[in-house]
Protein backbone atom coordinates (compact mmCIF):
# COMPACT_ATOMS: atom_id res chain seq x y z
CA UNK A 1 0.00 0.00 0.00
CA UNK A 2 1.58 3.24 -1.08
CA UNK A 3 0.75 6.50 0.61
CA UNK A 4 1.06 8.18 -2.74
CA UNK A 5 -1.21 5.96 -4.70
CA UNK A 6 -2.98 8.56 -6.81
CA UNK A 7 -4.95 6.04 -8.77
CA UNK A 8 -7.35 5.40 -5.91
CA UNK A 9 -10.35 7.61 -5.48
CA UNK A 10 -9.59 10.36 -3.03
CA UNK A 11 -11.79 9.82 -0.01
CA UNK A 12 -14.64 12.27 0.07
CA UNK A 13 -13.91 13.42 -3.47
CA UNK A 14 -16.65 15.39 -5.15
CA UNK A 15 -17.43 15.58 -8.83
CA UNK A 16 -16.48 19.27 -8.94
CA UNK A 17 -13.53 18.78 -6.60
CA UNK A 18 -14.01 22.19 -5.01
CA UNK A 19 -16.24 21.51 -2.07
CA UNK A 20 -14.43 18.46 -0.84
CA UNK A 21 -14.37 18.79 2.94
CA UNK A 22 -11.68 16.17 3.53
CA UNK A 23 -9.65 16.13 0.34
CA UNK A 24 -5.99 16.78 -0.25
CA UNK A 25 -6.47 20.53 0.08
CA UNK A 26 -7.63 20.13 3.63
CA UNK A 27 -5.08 19.94 6.45
CA UNK A 28 -7.51 17.82 8.46
CA UNK A 29 -8.03 15.53 5.46
CA UNK A 30 -4.29 15.14 4.94
CA UNK A 31 -3.59 14.38 8.60
CA UNK A 32 -6.43 11.89 8.69
CA UNK A 33 -4.89 10.00 5.76
CA UNK A 34 -1.41 10.24 7.26
CA UNK A 35 -2.63 8.83 10.59
CA UNK A 36 -4.57 6.00 8.93
CA UNK A 37 -2.06 5.12 6.23
CA UNK A 38 0.66 4.94 8.87
CA UNK A 39 -1.22 2.08 10.52
CA UNK A 40 -2.15 0.45 7.20
CA UNK A 41 1.51 0.29 6.23
CA UNK A 42 2.59 -1.24 9.55
CA UNK A 43 3.90 -4.79 9.39
CA UNK A 44 1.04 -7.20 9.98
CA UNK A 45 1.77 -9.59 12.86
CA UNK A 46 2.11 -13.26 11.86
CA UNK A 47 -0.68 -14.26 14.22
CA UNK A 48 -3.32 -13.39 11.62
CA UNK A 49 -1.91 -15.53 8.83
CA UNK A 50 -1.42 -18.34 11.37
CA UNK A 51 -5.01 -17.98 12.52
CA UNK A 52 -6.39 -18.15 8.98
CA UNK A 53 -4.26 -21.21 8.22
CA UNK A 54 -5.65 -22.93 11.31
CA UNK A 55 -9.22 -22.07 10.33
CA UNK A 56 -8.55 -23.38 6.85
CA UNK A 57 -6.97 -26.58 8.18
CA UNK A 58 -9.89 -27.15 10.56
CA UNK A 59 -12.30 -26.79 7.63
CA UNK A 60 -10.51 -29.28 5.41
CA UNK A 61 -10.17 -31.76 8.29
CA UNK A 62 -13.92 -31.53 8.80
CA UNK A 63 -14.58 -32.13 5.11
CA UNK A 64 -12.51 -35.31 5.15
CA UNK A 65 -14.56 -36.80 7.99
CA UNK B 1 -7.08 -22.31 -9.75
CA UNK B 2 -7.75 -21.46 -6.13
CA UNK B 3 -10.71 -22.91 -4.33
CA UNK B 4 -13.32 -20.54 -2.92
CA UNK B 5 -11.89 -21.09 0.54
CA UNK B 6 -8.37 -20.26 -0.59
CA UNK B 7 -9.57 -17.17 -2.41
CA UNK B 8 -11.55 -16.06 0.63
CA UNK B 9 -8.48 -16.54 2.80
CA UNK B 10 -6.38 -14.44 0.41
CA UNK B 11 -9.01 -11.71 0.41
CA UNK B 12 -9.15 -11.70 4.21
CA UNK B 13 -5.36 -11.47 4.39
CA UNK B 14 -5.46 -8.51 2.03
CA UNK B 15 -7.99 -6.69 4.18
CA UNK B 16 -6.06 -7.03 7.45
CA UNK B 17 -4.05 -3.77 7.20
CA UNK B 18 -7.24 -1.71 6.73
CA UNK B 19 -9.03 -3.62 9.46
CA UNK B 20 -6.19 -2.88 11.86
CA UNK B 21 -6.30 0.81 11.00
CA UNK B 22 -10.05 0.95 11.56
CA UNK B 23 -9.63 -1.05 14.78
CA UNK B 24 -7.02 1.37 16.12
CA UNK B 25 -9.27 4.27 15.18
CA UNK B 26 -12.09 2.77 17.23
CA UNK B 27 -10.17 1.43 20.23
CA UNK B 28 -7.27 3.90 20.27
CA UNK B 29 -5.09 1.01 21.33
CA UNK B 30 -3.17 -1.30 19.01
CA UNK B 31 -3.38 -4.41 21.23
CA UNK B 32 -7.13 -4.08 21.56
CA UNK B 33 -7.35 -3.38 17.86
CA UNK B 34 -5.49 -6.59 17.04
CA UNK B 35 -7.78 -8.60 19.31
CA UNK B 36 -10.71 -7.05 17.50
CA UNK B 37 -9.22 -7.94 14.12
CA UNK B 38 -8.66 -11.52 15.29
CA UNK B 39 -12.27 -11.80 16.43
CA UNK B 40 -13.40 -10.29 13.12
CA UNK B 41 -11.44 -12.85 11.10
CA UNK B 42 -12.90 -15.76 13.08
CA UNK B 43 -16.43 -14.40 12.68
CA UNK B 44 -15.91 -13.70 8.98
CA UNK B 45 -14.61 -17.22 8.45
CA UNK B 46 -17.66 -18.70 10.18
CA UNK B 47 -20.02 -16.46 8.21
CA UNK B 48 -18.22 -17.09 4.93
CA UNK B 49 -21.31 -18.66 3.40
CA UNK B 50 -23.32 -15.50 4.05
CA UNK B 51 -20.89 -13.31 2.12
CA UNK B 52 -22.03 -12.68 -1.43
CA UNK B 53 -19.02 -12.89 -3.75
CA UNK B 54 -18.73 -9.79 -5.88
CA UNK B 55 -20.06 -7.51 -3.17
CA UNK B 56 -17.82 -5.27 -1.11
CA UNK B 57 -15.79 -7.57 1.15
CA UNK B 58 -14.03 -4.68 2.86
CA UNK B 59 -17.34 -3.05 3.84
CA UNK B 60 -18.64 -6.43 5.03
CA UNK B 61 -15.55 -6.95 7.21
CA UNK B 62 -15.66 -3.40 8.59
CA UNK B 63 -19.29 -4.01 9.58
CA UNK B 64 -18.33 -7.18 11.46
CA UNK B 65 -15.44 -5.43 13.20
CA UNK B 66 -17.58 -2.48 14.19
CA UNK B 67 -20.37 -4.70 15.53
CA UNK B 68 -17.82 -6.67 17.52
CA UNK B 69 -16.38 -3.46 18.96
CA UNK B 70 -19.74 -2.17 20.13
CA UNK B 71 -20.86 -5.53 21.47
CA UNK B 72 -17.65 -5.80 23.52
CA UNK B 73 -18.21 -2.29 24.83
CA UNK B 74 -21.72 -3.19 25.90
CA UNK B 75 -20.53 -6.37 27.58
CA UNK B 76 -17.79 -4.71 29.55
CA UNK B 77 -19.65 -1.57 30.25
CA UNK B 78 -17.89 1.55 29.23
CA UNK B 79 -14.30 1.25 30.30
CA UNK B 80 -12.71 4.03 32.18
CA UNK B 81 -10.90 6.10 29.60
CA UNK B 82 -7.19 5.56 29.85
CA UNK B 83 -5.85 8.27 32.10
CA UNK B 84 -3.10 9.36 29.74
CA UNK B 85 -5.57 9.98 26.99
CA UNK B 86 -7.95 11.84 29.26
CA UNK B 87 -5.11 13.96 30.55
CA UNK B 88 -3.74 14.92 27.17
CA UNK B 89 -7.21 15.67 25.93
CA UNK B 90 -7.51 18.39 28.52
CA UNK B 91 -4.34 20.06 27.38
CA UNK B 92 -4.66 22.70 24.76
CA UNK B 93 -3.04 21.77 21.49
CA UNK B 94 -1.09 24.38 19.65
CA UNK B 95 0.10 24.09 16.09
CA UNK B 96 3.82 23.41 15.98
CA UNK B 97 6.29 26.18 15.18
CA UNK B 98 6.58 25.32 11.52
CA UNK B 99 2.88 25.75 11.05
CA UNK B 100 1.97 22.23 10.07
CA UNK B 101 0.18 19.92 12.44
CA UNK B 102 2.11 17.35 14.32
CA UNK B 103 0.74 13.84 13.81
CA UNK B 104 0.72 13.14 17.56
CA UNK B 105 -1.35 16.27 18.15
CA UNK B 106 -3.71 15.11 15.47
CA UNK B 107 -4.05 11.66 17.03
CA UNK B 108 -4.76 13.24 20.42
CA UNK B 109 -7.40 15.50 18.90
CA UNK B 110 -8.98 12.54 17.12
CA UNK B 111 -9.26 10.71 20.43
CA UNK B 112 -11.34 13.50 21.91
CA UNK B 113 -14.09 12.98 19.34
CA UNK B 114 -17.17 10.99 20.31
CA UNK B 115 -17.05 7.48 18.81
CA UNK B 116 -19.81 8.05 16.29
CA UNK B 117 -18.07 11.11 14.88
CA UNK B 118 -14.66 9.50 14.93
CA UNK B 119 -15.75 6.42 13.04
CA UNK B 120 -17.63 8.53 10.49
CA UNK B 121 -14.71 10.81 9.68
CA UNK B 122 -12.34 7.82 9.48
CA UNK B 123 -14.60 5.83 7.14
CA UNK B 124 -15.13 8.80 4.83
CA UNK B 125 -11.84 10.64 5.12
CA UNK B 126 -9.38 7.77 5.40
CA UNK B 127 -10.85 4.35 4.59
CA UNK B 128 -12.18 5.55 1.26
CA UNK B 129 -15.81 4.55 1.70
CA UNK B 130 -18.65 6.49 0.13
CA UNK B 131 -21.26 8.09 2.38
CA UNK B 132 -23.66 5.32 1.34
CA UNK B 133 -21.20 2.58 2.27
CA UNK B 134 -20.35 4.26 5.58
CA UNK B 135 -24.06 4.56 6.37
CA UNK B 136 -24.47 0.86 5.75
CA UNK B 137 -21.46 -0.05 7.90
CA UNK B 138 -22.75 2.13 10.75
CA UNK B 139 -26.36 1.09 10.22
CA UNK B 140 -27.66 4.64 10.01
CA UNK B 141 -28.92 7.15 7.46
CA UNK B 142 -26.62 8.78 4.90
CA UNK B 143 -27.59 12.20 6.28
CA UNK B 144 -26.49 11.11 9.74
CA UNK B 145 -23.04 10.17 8.43
CA UNK B 146 -22.76 13.51 6.64
CA UNK B 147 -23.67 15.42 9.74
CA UNK B 148 -21.26 13.40 11.92
CA UNK B 149 -18.40 13.98 9.47
CA UNK B 150 -19.15 17.66 9.40
CA UNK B 151 -19.26 17.96 13.18
CA UNK B 152 -16.09 15.90 13.53
CA UNK B 153 -14.26 18.10 11.10
CA UNK B 154 -15.43 21.32 12.71
CA UNK B 155 -14.40 20.02 16.10
CA UNK B 156 -10.96 18.93 14.89
CA UNK B 157 -10.45 22.34 13.34
CA UNK B 158 -11.38 24.01 16.61
CA UNK B 159 -9.12 21.81 18.72
CA UNK B 160 -6.21 22.06 16.34
CA UNK B 161 -6.82 25.68 15.46
CA UNK B 162 -6.18 24.86 11.86
CA UNK B 163 -5.56 27.86 9.72
CA UNK B 164 -5.18 28.11 5.99
CA UNK B 165 -8.42 26.29 5.23
CA UNK B 166 -10.20 29.46 4.26
CA UNK B 167 -11.14 28.12 0.84
CA UNK B 168 -12.94 25.32 2.57
CA UNK B 169 -13.96 27.22 5.67
CA UNK B 170 -16.58 25.96 8.09
CA UNK B 171 -19.38 27.95 6.46
CA UNK B 172 -18.77 26.61 2.98
CA UNK B 173 -18.45 23.09 4.28
CA UNK B 174 -21.43 23.05 6.55
CA UNK B 175 -23.65 24.58 3.92
CA UNK B 176 -22.43 22.01 1.45
CA UNK B 177 -22.77 19.05 3.77
CA UNK B 178 -25.91 20.22 5.51
CA UNK B 179 -27.44 21.35 2.25
CA UNK B 180 -27.86 17.76 1.20
CA UNK B 181 -30.48 16.99 3.77
CA UNK B 182 -28.37 16.17 6.81
CA UNK B 183 -29.77 16.99 10.20
CA UNK B 184 -27.57 18.94 12.56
Amino acid sequence: MSENNKSVRQPGARENGHLDPLGTNSEIGRKLKQFYDGIVSDTVPDRFADLLSKLEAADSARKKD
Amino acid sequence: MMSDGQQFKQDLLGAIPSLRAFGVSLTQNSDKADDLVQETLVKAWDKQASFQPGTNLKAWLFTILRNEFYSQMRKRGREVQDSDGAMTARLAIHPSQHGSLDLEDFRTALETLPEDQREAIILIGASGFSYEEAAEICDCAVGTIKSRVSRARTRLQEILKVSGEADYGPDAISSHVMGSGAGV
